[in-house]
């Protein structure tokens, strides 16, 4: 009797495993930190869902491209991508609507997280602000024109165009340079001081290399770089400039008809709920969107963190860099690359 | 050595099949790419991408590059390989051996060397800072220049390898006959020396003249975004624009830059002799 009992259990534990394994979760998100999200946000969810979570990495051209690739047949569930690459998608037809009322720690996000491309197709997790890191021991930088400056001339590099940050930066440039909203001629005076212009780069991981070889000493880029260049033995500063700080958000997004709905709105609600949130900021993996999140003050120095900060940040509406993008990528390619 | 063809063609099959399903096929629909449009069969790719001027010019740089690369890599590599083959035998081994050695070193490694060499921080610019050439750093990485270097560094062993083999072909008496029948060095090599080694001068030729259009760890590295190359572009287009159709077009130019260049090769080999 002991042992058909003992069979019986068995039997039942391997039944709910089978059960769980029947619930997959796969996910598109970008590649860095991700032991520190699988020790704060998957595992976690894995245990409380009783699924399992399929993490597919890559760029985001790449993931972006798998999304529509898959479209008829959604192989992924919820994917986290850029303000402007969710634009992209939505216009495309390939992410559906949220229904804040299916996510519990809406309303503990900052009111620009809570629909940021319009028609709740997307929701904000993290944001990042954008500004110039600068060697302070050889030059001080107060403004985004300083870049443009004869005391940085074959000292600074630039974001590609093509990047998330280079709109930004031609953007804050363009305040700096009072060139009004059209940023065409802000990209034209960029190709008269390419010269100056060690290399426009594409990857932070490219610029911290360049700045610790002393190749660079100026360039603007995301704050979520800032830890490598602090553990630098450079004297690195992060600049104020009076124009303000760039900043930009990512968001997630539910690919559509993808039949898993249901699992991916408990996903999105555990990463934006405050437990989650706190852990990945103190890991400084991400900064926070939900308000509720309270970190140490080492922590937040590193971070693009509190109301102050994010309201302040100069955002780009992703619906200008979709419309104007291939236009921009035009005019740089013939008057900045070339 | 065959008894009949069936048994050779029966060993190359295996080969074959190999080749043509993961390597042929999968490049030829990949390729079609760039003739294909909305109405069927198109050239349109091509026109666009000629139109703009940024492909034009990155087209004429790789193929500056290339031939810049490609003609270096001959001069020193005749020289070089001279040498080689009239060294004692133990001297011919170590040095052959010191030839191929970069060669099992990875590219990216060989390239990042170069960011020490010629950085601001780099042994070239101590140096001309220290002799008081200039009063600040230069800038040497990022430019064509340095890419140049770079890619003849990677590639120069092709062309000596190459040009070692062909040369350990010449019969050894006819270089001191065309010597003591008054030829000058110059009239020996391109009369005596040229002709008998354009069999090595093709290969070693189409190797580096291919390499230097293909390569894109080190024109990403020394050059970036400021010194674009088809390579590079190619990356652009599929990882930050997902364009596959422009991508395709710059694949089929650069196959045929290097069948282009080997039928030059060969038709200058042939005039020669």
């Amino acid at each position: 009797m002991k042992s058909t009992l003992s069979i019986l259990a068995v039997s039942c534990a391997m039944g709910s495993a089978a059960m769980a394994a029947d619930r997959t979760l796969t996910i598109s998100v970008y590649s860095f930190a991700q032991d520190e999200y699988k020790e704060a946000l998957y595992d976690p969810f894995e245990a409380i869902c009783g699924c399992d979570v399929v993490v597919e990495t890559g760029n985001s051209v790449e993931r972006m491209a798998k999304i529509e690739a898959n479209a008829a047949d959604p192989v992924i569930d919820m994917a986290v991508i850029s303000t402007q690459d969710a634009l992209t998608l939505a216009r495309k037809d390939l992410i559906a609507p949220l229904d804040p009322a299916k996510l519990t720690n809406f309303d503990k996000l900052y009111d620009t997280a809570k629909d940021p491309i319009g028609d709740h197709m997307a929701v904000g997790y993290t944001y990042y602000a954008s500004s110039i890191v600068y060697r302070s021991d050889l030059v001080e930088i107060d403004s985004w024109g300083d870049l443009l400056g004869e005391e940085l001339a074959g000292q600074v590099a630039l974001p590609n165009i093509t990047g998330t940050q280079g709109p930004l930066t031609v953007m804050m440039l363009g305040k700096a340079l009072d060139a009004g909203t059209d940023l065409a001629p802000v990209i034209t005076e960029i190709g008269a001081h390419a010269d100056d212009i060690v290399t426009f780069y594409s990857r932070s991981s490219e610029l911290v290399q360049l700045m610790n070889q002393e190749e660079v000493i100026a360039a603007p880029v995301g704050r979520f770089a800032w830890g490598s260049f602090e553990k630098s033995s450079l004297p690195f500063a992060w600049a104020t400039p009076k124009e303000g700080q760039a900043g930009g958000m990512n968001v997630m997004v539910m690919t559509k008809n993808n039949g898993n709905e249901d699992l991916a709105y408990q996903f999105m609600d555990y990463w934006l709920s405050t437990e989650v949130q706190t852990k990945v900021a103190q890991m400084l993996v991400d900064s926070p969107a939900n308000k509720d999140v309270v970190v140490s003050d080492e922590i937040a120095k590193n971070l693009t963190y509190g109301a102050d900060v994010i309201n302040a940040l100069n955002i780009m509406p992703a619906a200008e860099i979709v419309d104007n993008r291939a236009a921009w990528v035009e005019q740089w390619n013939t008057e900045v690359i070339q | 050595m065959f008894r009949n063809r069936r048994e050779g063609l029966a060993l190359a099959l295996p080969a074959a099949i190999f080749s043509t399903l993961l390597f042929l096929v999968p490049v030829a629909i990949l390729l079609s790419e760039a003739f294909r449009s909305d109405t069927g069969f198109s050239l349109q790719g091509y026109v666009d991408f000629f139109a703009s001027p940024l492909n034009r010019s990155v087209f004429l740089r790789t193929l500056k590059l290339g031939v810049l690369v490609a003609g270096s890599a001959a001069i020193i590599g005749y020289a070089a390989a001279f040498c080689i083959v009239n060294l004692p035998g133990k001297a011919r081994g170590t040095v052959f051996g010191m030839v191929v050695l970069p060669l099992m070193i990875s590219p990216v490694a060989r390239t990042y060397a170069w960011i020490v060499i010629l950085g601001r921080t780099g042994i070239v610019n101590d140096a001309i800072v220290g002799l008081g050439l200039s009063a600040s750093p230069i800038r040497l990485l990022f430019t064509e220049t340095a890419v140049f270097l770079g890619l003849l560094q990677l590639f120069l062993p092709l062309m000596i390898i190459s040009l070692v083999s062909a040369m350990e072909n010449i019969p050894r008496d006819v270089i001191p006959a065309a010597r003591v029948l008054g030829a000058s060095w110059l009239n020996v090599f391109f009369k005596v020396i040229l002709p008998l080694t354009k069999e090595g001068l093709v290969i070693g030729g189409t190797l580096v003249f291919t390499g230097a259009l293909t390569a894109y760890i080190t024109p990403a590295i020394l050059g970036g975004s400021k010194v674009l190359m088809l390579e590079t572009l190619l990356y652009q287009k599929v990882n930050v624009s997902n364009d596959f159709v422009s991508a395709s077009v710059i694949a089929m130019i650069l196959i045929a830059m290097s069948f282009a260049a080997n039928l030059v090769l060969k038709r200058i080999a042939t005039a020669r002799s």
